[in-house]
């Protein structure tokens, strides 16, 4: 950690008595972050620097919007940033912030970059860097490094439990490098395991070899994997095979040579696969020194292919008509369950020396045009797929609108439905005129339906559901108090029936007022340095504030105290470690920048705010997740059903292919 | 939450779950919506969304006025109007199109045959004059420009009422539709931004996925309600909520009127 690249601010000089999250380098001062100007829409930057949310969701936006990112960060970038930060700035953006999150780097082969498999690795990968290295709360104040990144940490934490694709089972990591156990003992490894090398005794037995495999089988989920062998150096006469194989297969003979085994050989340019020693059919030019012969594996459709020095050889005939597969039929159906490892093998004569790349270096070989292809084909029969079936008798456009409307009139935006359904309506109007007969597909009195069924409904019940929007602009204003009392009034049940909903909405009370007192303490014309703050915060405060500022810190922890006794415990929707953290705050001179300082922050409030919405929904008997909503969730469930064998799926990630 | 018998398998209750894990952030969703208000041309409607759910609009509004119109006139069958619009915004458009500006003016011809067997005896000799000025010299560059061509003129000699259902069809207002949605990609393509909203990219990739999902015989329910008429995603559980919903109107009438 010794390169973690100190911010411009200058970490030393930072208060050490307590954590803080001001190493995260920031355009403004700190007062003007607290003052609410980074909180209106128009300083996005400031708002997005301020919130240690922000740099994960742009690494999940990230594959086509690098460039922007780049730029937009690049004013505040540190300039001394570590070399290994530099050469992957492009695949993880967090590294900034994070430094020490790519300990070890993430493999990202360019080919499966912005790939379905690739997000939920990177997902799985930051969860768990992000369990092993999340800090404990009693962390020494003296241990400056942990406390600084735990809260964007945090952050993150909440940022994965929402995006998290369906983790049905555990996904294979993609091969990174030789595997140091299944190998041929003689083989020596070296070069982060890339390299192999046979030194030993010469052997001439013409069904003798050394043979090896990699740490990981190649994963259907990518759709296509590829990998890439340069040849270093071999005697003349030595013969090598590129290919792969299952575990089944010795690694005591050449790859190719053995049942689920299959590859190309460099003596005679021949594809060999398995069983049939010595009858590989005709493949492709043979290889020798120097040369970097490439293998990729298409399981979308079950095929094999082989490159040369960047050249494709063509699908491999072999593999769909060879010996094995016209006896099993189609072979990768047929091995669907079977693993199948990225593999080499050579005769036992010295010396040999081969060079892998797995993804950590660019390919010699275009795959990623390759792979866009693929993507590109199966977009087309996307776009071709009519969606007249999703809900008949709607057609295309017809859907599209109610899906809006429903989920206007649903998540409460009642202005919005009210001004879409007027623009609906005299859409239709124009496309009436003119005619006498009334359209036949969508009427906008459907979409007017639409909206008083969801939002209107109980009106004639002498019982105004707009309340309820009411309720979440109350709380995304702040003002809990206001949103308590009118929950209580127009929806009594729903707090008695969600205690926890309850409980959320009192500690975020309790945060408001937090909130309120520290602005004032902060806005103060001699705001507080942060040394002054940690020596002689009690003795220094500037009268004049001193007075409200005391007043409503009281009000905060007396608050406080009444939410303890309420909640002792994890009984009646309460949670004792939140209560914990965010009574903490109390404690902290400058509670902000705290190690909880993050609970502060508004943008915690949609998420109650949501919670409430939602309950109050499904109170009123409606599904708590609009039809837009459920259709996404199908979406990624079903893209997810069609990518596990490597399917079309593997070539669709839908936030990024639909969001980005 | 009960569903019917027929629907409450494994493979649903699976289902379901799976559903669960997905939660899509409201900012993507509130996202795609913008994206599709702007897209599609609702700048009312755009501009409240902004206000309620807090996203700042990118787009100028005018803009979106500007293709509103566009399409409001095509909808009306104003095709010149249309065609002048859209050459101010930019004459490249239908210059670098030759398919959609030949589309227009078929549309058009439609629009003056429409008008001529509206008012029976009415002159047929603009329909005419227009075609064999406008559409016949673009005709030859292209077989399905004269075929197209061919086809609509055939309108003027089948009596109105006994038309077979291909030729019909050009009366229908979906062609009017259709056309006015091709332009308004055509604008926002040549004004650099996407050319159809991520909505309708995520409507057909449900699609597209089911489909293939049932191909390969995945294990996933019968039917996959979107859940959109809110009556059949709810009838089976809204029994017992609807007293529920009663409940709560009746024992909040008194609060509602001391509230107000």
């Amino acid at each position: 950690m010794s390169d973690v690249p100190f911010p411009p601010s200058g970490g030393a000089r930072a208060p050490t008595s307590y954590p803080s999250i001001s190493s995260i380098p920031r355009r403004s001062s700190y007062a003007s972050v607290v003052s609410g100007n980074a909180l209106t829409p128009s300083s996005s930057n400031l708002a997005s620097d301020s919130l240690p949310f922000s740099t994960f969701d742009r690494v999940h936006r990230a594959p086509f919007g690098v460039d922007a990112d780049m730029q937009m960060n690049s004013a505040w970038r540190p300039e001394s940033l570590p070399p290994h930060s530099r050469k992957y700035a492009g695949l993880l953006q967090s590294d900034v912030s994070h430094p020490g999150l790519l300990d070890p780097p993430f493999l990202s082969p360019s080919y499966l970059r912005n790939s379905r498999y690739l997000s939920r690795l990177e997902t799985a990968h930051r969860a768990k860097l992000t369990r092993e290295s999340n800090p404990p709360l009693s962390a020494s104040p003296s241990n400056a490094h942990l406390p600084r990144i735990a809260p964007s940490h945090r952050g993150m934490t909440y940022d994965i439990i929402e995006k998290e694709l369906p983790a049905t089972d555990v996904l294979s990591p993609l091969p990174s490098q030789w595997s140091s156990a299944d190998k041929f003992t003689g083989l020596e490894l070296s070069n982060d395991s890339l390299d192999v090398r046979y030194t030993g005794p010469v052997h001439k037995h013409d069904h003798e070899a050394a043979a090896l495999r990699a740490d990981h089988p190649m994963p259907p989920q990518c759709g296509i994997y590829y990998f890439e062998v340069k040849i270093e150096s071999k005697p003349k006469e030595g013969m090598i095979g590129i290919g792969f194989s299952s575990t089944k297969a010795s690694v005591e003979r050449l790859p190719g040579w053995e049942q689920e085994s299959w590859a190309y050989h460099g003596d005679d340019g021949k594809s060999f696969f398995g069983e049939s020693q010595g009858q590989g059919r005709a493949y492709g030019p043979t290889f020798t020194v120097g040369d970097t012969v490439g293998c990729g594996v298409n399981f979308s459709t079950g095929s094999a292919f082989f490159t040369k020095n960047g050249i494709f050889l063509g699908m491999s005939r072999a593999l769909e008509n060879g010996s094995q597969l016209t006896r099993t039929g189609n072979a990768f159906h047929e091995l669907r369950n079977v693993k199948l490892y990225p593999s080499v093998g050579m005769k036992k004569l010295p010396p040999v020396h081969l060079k892998a790349n797995f993804g950590q270096k660019p390919f010699i070989f275009d795959i990623d045009s390759m792979v866009r292809q693929e993507r590109s084909a199966i977009q087309s029969e996307i776009n071709a797929t009519p969606t007249t079936n999703l809900q008949p008798p709607l057609d295309e456009s017809a859907l599209l609108q109610e899906l809006v409307a429903q989920f206007l009139a649903h998540d409460g935006y009642v202005e919005t439905a009210r001004a879409f359904a007027e623009e609906v309506a005299s859409e239709t109007l124009a496309l009436q005129n003119g005619r006498n007969e009334p359209l036949k597909k969508y009427e906008v009195e459907e979409d007017l339906e639409a909206i008083n069924r969801n939002s209107k409904r109980p009106i004639s019940n002498g019982f105004n559901v707009s309340n309820s929007p009411e309720i979440r602009s109350a709380i995304l204003d702040g003002d809990i108090d206001k949103a308590l009392k009118h929950t209580k009034a127009y929806y009594g049940n729903v707090l008695e029936e969600n205690p926890q909903i309850h409980f959320k909405l009192r500690c975020r009370k309790f945060l408001e007022m937090m909130r309120h007192s520290n602005e004032i303490s902060t806005h103060t014309p001699s705001a507080r340095s942060h040394e002054h703050a940690v020596f002689d915060h009690e003795m220094e405060l500037d009268n004049e504030t001193d007075g409200s500022f005391n007043q409503l810190l009281t009000e905060a922890v007396q608050y406080g105290q009444q939410l303890r006794a309420d909640y002792p415990n994890d009984e009646n929707g309460g949670d004792k470690k939140l209560l914990d953290d965010i009574f903490s705050l109390v404690a902290y001179p400058d509670p902000k920048r705290s190690v909880h300082g993050h609970y502060l922050e508004t943008k915690g409030r949609a998420a109650v705010a949501e919670e409430l919405n939602s309950a109050i929904l499904v109170s009123l008997g409606k599904s708590s997740a609009a039809a837009l909503e459920r259709l996404y969730q199908q979406t990624e469930v079903l893209v997810n059903e069609i990518s596990e064998d490597g399917g079309a799926g593997a070539f669709i990630n839908v936030r990024n292919d639909v969001l980005l | 939450m009960s569903r019917t018998s027929s629907t409450a398998t494994p493979t649903w209750h699976n289902f379901e779950r799976k559903l669960e894990e997905v939660k899509p952030s409201k900012t993507d969703i509130n996202y795609l919506v913008m994206d599709y208000l702007v897209t599609n041309g609702y700048p009312a409607a755009a501009k409240k969304f902004a206000a309620e759910a807090n996203i700042q609009l990118t787009t100028d509004l005018q803009a979106i006025q500007e293709r509103v119109d566009i399409r409001t006139a095509i909808h009306s069958g104003d095709i010149q109007v249309a065609v002048e619009k859209i050459n101010e915004l930019s004459p490249q458009i239908l210059d670098e199109d030759q398919s959609l500006h030949f589309a227009l003016l078929r549309l058009q011809l439609v629009e003056l045959i429409r008008v001529c067997m509206d008012t029976p005896g009415s002159d047929i000799t603009s329909a005419l004059d227009f075609a064999t000025s406008q559409l016949a010299p673009r005709a030859p560059t292209n077989p399905t420009f004269l075929a197209d061509l061919e086809r609509t003129l055939a309108l003027l000699i089948f009596p109105s009422d006994k038309l077979d259902p291909a030729l019909a069809s050009l009366l229908d207002p979906a062609l009017r539709k259709e056309i006015a949605a091709r332009v308004n990609e055509a604008i926002l393509q040549n004004q650099g931004a996407r050319r159809e909203a991520r909505l309708r990219n995520l409507v057909k990739l449900r699609a597209f996925a089911e489909q293939k999902a049932r191909d390969t015989k995945k294990d996933i329910p019968d039917t996959l309600d979107i859940g959109l008429v809110g009556d059949s995603h709810n009838t089976s559980n809204s029994n017992d909520l609807a007293t529920n919903v009663n409940d709560i109107v009746m024992s909040n009438s008194d609060n509602d009127q001391m509230i107000s």
